[in-house]
């Protein structure tokens, strides 16, 4: 099965994949209404791309009260824009943080995988983002948690106290 | 081999997810549905108000699929009473129907204040198909609309009131609104958000009758001057339809008490959704949670377990969320814990609220409050859910998150709790396409 895997050490911070996402996904290049986030994980010198892990339960999925979220021939959880109504309950059955609300449509909108072409791996210039044959995986964990002596400025925290 | 026959009463969030999973988990065995209504989401019946979706659009199953599945209906009729030493259920209509397994997810109804007028003309619930219906008819720009009861379920189908009413203002005897969903300090926001848009609010009222007076109906209170409205909404609380039960010998509480297989204290009958006091995740306390989630999970564990399957369900988790006016409104897990640690974040310009709940270094409980600008654009959300749900140990991040409440990313992140929830599965496998 093919997965979108995140390199963060090789992120730039470069908004790419935001970018072509928010296009991707609503035609309009409008970060905000990406589903993408590449956040700053230490002040600001290290990023990382975060999306929808596809995972094997589909909170999104099973939540949802009029089943507007299926399983898509590319292996996602995909919102039928059609069927949602729009309540958000999804936003909060999702552990991940992955579901978002388009605040102009009033639909949830989520990763497709863009039908199995992921516009952000296509954008990424520094393979930061590859789409491939892997298991899913928690990729930026260890990263976050190497960054831990970093506080929130960027500046490295005494060591000595 | 003969086949079982399973008997699901109550086609809601609960009996549906029973029944699909049934299927979807390859039972051939026989199934039969009793309903007083037929299979539509309560929860979405707001989106009807709004007129944001049609009302064929409020149905779950379609009577097409459910005949495809090959069940045996029974929609329209109530069950009155059972017999479990019998393996019997007898309809209003004085048919009988046996089992070899029950669930019983007939949920709750919506309650009324006993108070003169309650029950008059012009005073309506929102609770079933009838009463959107019924409200959906009446609301016109010149009305005056006074919803009576700020909790959880009013606040669902404030944004359709305030669309399509003149005026609204909600009466609540508790001194603040959302009284069981957020804190103080959050309801304040959310107070002062509606106020700015014009709704009006009277907390603390204590309301004594409801009078038709000139056309309209008039509110009076044991304190201040009565309120006219042309129409009132009453969403005061909801009780479980358990009365039908009495003499069953099944175990009832605060509802149906289940084990964590879903099974009542009868071993072929089991309750799952608004009915039933279950596990709570968090706490391990019995209790009824009446949201969405919890019913499908009940209902999806139930089907797993008629299927043959044992299916152990961890329990739930209580979580909620509103949005009015493009604020939205969230709390998760113990929120109202008074001996937890308590983190606070708030930024009054932007309306942006966050309590954290922790004990032992675990949130256990949240609640949020945000535009819905900042709510979309980041993670925050979803990862409250993920950190109460998964109950990592934060160890030194407490900290941090004490001295930066509005960085949930990082905190999450590198306590893998991505790691954590991966394997994580309701069924103890993938879930299927619910179509
Ligand atoms: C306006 C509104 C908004 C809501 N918003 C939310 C929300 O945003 N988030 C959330 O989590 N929850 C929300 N809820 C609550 C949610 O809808 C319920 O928790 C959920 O429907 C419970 O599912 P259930 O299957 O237990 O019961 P129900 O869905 O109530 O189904 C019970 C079924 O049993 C039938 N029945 C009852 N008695 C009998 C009998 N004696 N014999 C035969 N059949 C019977 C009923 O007709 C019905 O079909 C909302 C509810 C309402 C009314």
């Amino acid at each position: 099965m093919k997965a979108l895997q995140f390199f963060p050490e090789k992120c730039t911070g470069c908004m790419r994949c935001e970018i072509s996402c928010s296009y991707a996904q609503s035609g309009v290049i409008q970060p905000n209404r990406s589903v993408i986030k590449v956040a700053p994980l230490e002040g600001h010198t290290s990023y990382a791309p975060y999306t929808c892990v596809q995972c094997d339960e589909g909170w999104c999925m099973t939540a949802c009260p009029v089943d507007a979220i299926v399983i898509s021939p590319a292996g996602a959880k995909i919102v039928m824009e059609d069927q949602c109504v729009g309540c958000k309950l999804c936003t909060i059955a999702c552990p991940y943080g992955t579901m978002f609300m388009d605040t102009t449509s009033k639909k949830a909108i989520k990763c497709d995988l863009c039908g199995g072409a992921p516009a952000c791996a296509e954008a990424c210039p520094t393979e930061a983002i590859v789409w491939h044959e892997t298991e899913q995986g928690d990729w930026l964990g260890d990263f976050a948690q190497s960054r831990a002596q970093y506080n929130f400025t960027g500046l490295v925290q005494s060591q000595t106290g | 081999m003969a086949t079982k026959k399973h008997l699901i009463v109550g086609a809601g969030t609960a009996g549906y997810n029973a029944i699909r999973t049934l299927r979807q988990s390859g039972s051939q065995d026989q199934i039969a549905l009793v309903s007083a209504e037929h299979p539509y989401s309560r929860m979405v019946l707001p989106y009807f108000l709004e007129q944001g979706i049609s009302e064929g659009h409020t149905a779950t199953v379609s009577l097409n699929q459910l005949e495809k599945w090959d069940v045996e209906l029974h929609l329209g009729r109530r069950a009155v009473s059972l017999d479990t030493q019998n393996n019997k259920l007898t309809l209003d209509n004085g048919d009988e129907l046996e089992y070899d397994d029950l669930l019983i997810a007939t949920g709750s109804s919506a309650v009324r204040l006993n108070l003169p007028g309650a029950d008059g003309e012009g005073v309506h619930g929102f609770w079933t198909l009838a009463d959107a219906r019924a409200v959906s008819r009446l609301v016109s720009p010149q009305s005056h609309v006074a919803m009576v009861g700020a909790g959880f379920i009013s606040f669902t189908i404030l944004n359709g009131v305030i669309q399509r009413a003149g005026q609204v203002t909600i009466v609540e005897v508790a001194g603040r609104i959302l009284p069981r969903m957020v804190d103080d300090a959050g309801a304040a926001v959310v107070s002062r958000w509606l106020e700015a848009r014009g709704v009006t609010l009277r907390t603390g009222a204590q309301l004594k009758s409801i009078e038709d007076s000139g056309g309209k109906k008039r509110l009076s209170f044991a304190d201040g001057a009565p309120l006219d409205a042309d129409l009132v909404i009453m969403a005061t609380g909801i009780s479980t339809n358990l009365s039908w039960l009495k003499g069953s010998g099944i175990t009832i509480n605060q509802g149906i008490v289940v084990d964590d297989h879903l099974r009542s204290n009868v071993a072929n009958v089991y309750a799952a959704g608004d009915i039933a006091e279950g596990k709570n995740r968090i706490t391990g306390a019995m209790e009824v949670h009446a949201i969405e989630p919890t019913a499908a999970e009940h209902g999806r564990v139930v089907g797993a377990n008629m299927a043959g399957r044992e299916v152990a369900y961890p329990g739930s988790l209580m979580l909620n969320i509103v949005g009015v006016a493009g604020l939205d409104i969230a709390s998760f897990g113990a929120w109202d814990d008074p001996d937890a640690t308590v983190i606070v974040g708030r930024r009054d310009a932007t309306n942006s609220y966050r309590k954290y709940l922790l004990r032992d270094n675990r949130m256990i409980g949240a609640i949020y409050v945000g535009e819905s600008n900042e709510t979309w654009s980041g993670n925050d959300l979803g990862m409250l859910k993920g950190l109460v749900q998964s109950g990592v140990n934060l160890d030194g991040w407490a900290d941090h998150l004490s001295r930066n409440p509005f960085d949930i990313k990082r905190p999450y992140l590198a306590n893998r709790v991505v790691s954590s929830l991966m394997p994580q599965t309701t069924l103890g496998q993938s879930s299927p396409s619910p179509r």
